[in-house]
């Protein structure tokens, strides 16, 4: 919008007969950002109607809290089963002797 | 019609958006019926807290870093994990890619490119390919089987032309070896087909939903690979579906900056977003619903807030991972909303800004790539309870 409006301001300043490629070129420009702001109005309409058909934020929150919960974890220190022994892979066998060695024993 | 004219209808046709666009934030803070005392920011917060959930707490030797991956002799951009188990691409600002394997710290390919200015990479499904693009507009395909040229360099096996500005970000589809979708500075994302280098649908440009900004992000969504989203300039995340180009599905707004990063959650029904406004939120994506604002308080030297450079989910999406540009990258517990740890503050911590992160197929390992050159695998090492 703001490129818009700098764009809109100098084609003003350019309305002279003189330059009437600069005023076509500006008067597009403004047409095609108005059909553009028409074709957002229609689908903020169309979301607004959906809305009224909308379940509460409650709804999306206790399933996304189950969703959460059900899954096992492994960077989590307390997570639902079943774990997965190949997750500790990384602290397992030879490492790299850049690798950082800090692993519970 | 004059021009003069036309400004006027401009002008009203933007007032009626704006009105539009307020009418739908207040229907959408009246749906928030989660804890009426919370504040607006707190709706997914507010209602675990009322379930009686607690944050998780980790101990100071719990996540480990245990590997670091060095090779790169420039900032690392992008990284990227194969699918299955332990493979990682990385892109750098030394022009190269790195192919690691993360478990024996051990580099299987460094790809030299052909434009060193690159921005993202990829892994194909199936492990065989990487993408990446960047300044060029192009996304170049490189098959890691192919015989290296007479350089020693693996060849580019394809070239995706076709963006009018830098590709930001690319992705495969899952499950599709041969459909990779982009994001770039022309404000626009792509489906590619690989095989044949056509753009398969252009996604904004000359339709009126699309972004007005650059693009800097897409996530494509794991359990339906017809729906991604992608982050902007224009301080919005649009959610896609690829069989409808025309048009947006939804708008997500409330950043007020740049949309850099934005990642879908792992139940495939929400999505997360981070930005230059220095808070990550978290989206529903079928009711586009605001969830939850992840914001904390940066120790700011000079004042100026910190943005967010990347996000990454836990498997479970109880943990979220953020990177700012002063070095932190927080560990949010996201039922509650609080930073339960920073990766800066443990041991063998990256020395510079982080730019990317992701987690294992798995979700057993989390990579980190930095502006300090180096790459870092953190992984749990402490005490695992199973309930």
């Amino acid at each position: 919008m703001q490129a818009l409006d700098s764009e809109t301001a100098s084609t003003i300043d350019l309305q002279a007969p003189a330059v009437p490629t600069a005023d076509t070129r500006g008067k597009h420009r403004i047409l095609a950002e108005l059909k553009r702001l028409e074709q957002e109005t229609r689908f903020l309409e169309e979301e607004l109607e959906e809305l009224e058909k909308t379940d509460k934020v409650s709804a999306a929150c206790e399933e996304l809290l189950t969703n959460i919960e059900t899954r096992p974890d492994p960077l989590l220190p307390v997570t639902n089963g079943p774990t997965n022994p190949s997750w500790d892979r990384w602290f397992e066998g030879p490492q790299d002797s850049k690798g950082c060695r800090c692993w519970i024993l | 019609m004059s021009v003069a004219e036309l400004k006027e209808r401009h002008i009203a046709a933007t007032a009626t958006v704006n009105a539009l666009r307020e009418r739908l934030k207040q229907k959408r803070t009246l749906l928030l019926d989660t804890d009426g005392s919370s504040s607006c920011y707190s709706h997914f917060a507010g209602y675990a807290r009322s379930q009686g959930r607690t944050p998780v707490s980790f101990g100071p030797t719990d996540l480990v870093c245990c590997r670091i991956l060095q090779g790169h002799t420039g900032k690392v951009y992008s990284l990227d994990w194969t699918p299955e188990k332990n493979r990682i691409v990385s892109a750098s600002q030394d022009g190269r890619l790195i192919v690691w394997n993360a478990l024996t710290s051990q580099k299987t390919h460094a790809i030299k490119l052909p434009c060193a200015w690159v921005m993202t990479c990829a892994f194909s499904p199936n492990g065989q390919s990487v993408a990446c693009g960047g300044l060029d507009s192009v996304c170049s395909i490189f098959n890691l089987n192919s015989p290296v040229d007479k350089d020693g360099n693996l060849p580019v096996s394809r070239m995706l032309s076709g963006h009018k500005g830098y590709v930001s970000s690319c992705q495969y589809v899952p499950d599709e070896d041969t459909h990779l979708i982009t994001s770039s500075g022309d404000q626009t994302c792509v489906l590619w087909d690989v095989t044949t280098g056509q753009r398969l649908s252009v996604f904004g440009g000359e339709f009126p939903s699309g972004h007005t900004a650059d693009v800097l992000s897409v996530s494509i969504n794991g359990s339906n690979s017809k729906m991604f989203v992608s982050g902007s300039c224009d301080a919005t995340a649009r959610l896609w579906d690829t069989r409808i180009a025309s048009r947006a599905v939804r708008t997500f707004h409330g950043h007020e900056g740049d949309v850099n990063t934005v990642k879908f959650f792992p139940d495939g029904q929400r999505f997360g977003t981070g930005s230059g406004d220095g808070t990550c939120r978290l989206f529903d994506m079928r009711t586009g619903h605001q969830l939850q604002v992840y914001h904390q308080q940066h120790a700011a030297a000079d004042g100026e807030v910190p943005h967010v450079t990347s996000i990454a989910f836990s498997i479970s999406g109880r943990l979220l991972f953020a990177a700012y540009s002063n070095n932190d990258c927080y560990v949010w517990d996201t039922l509650v909303a609080k930073v339960v740890l920073n990766l800066r503050s443990l041991q063998n911590s990256h020395e510079g800004r982080i730019t990317c992160l992701g987690l294992s197929a798995d979700g057993s390992a989390l990579c980190t790539g930095s502006w300090d050159k180096n790459l870092k695998i953190w992984a749990f090492g402490g005490d695992r309870r199973e309930i």
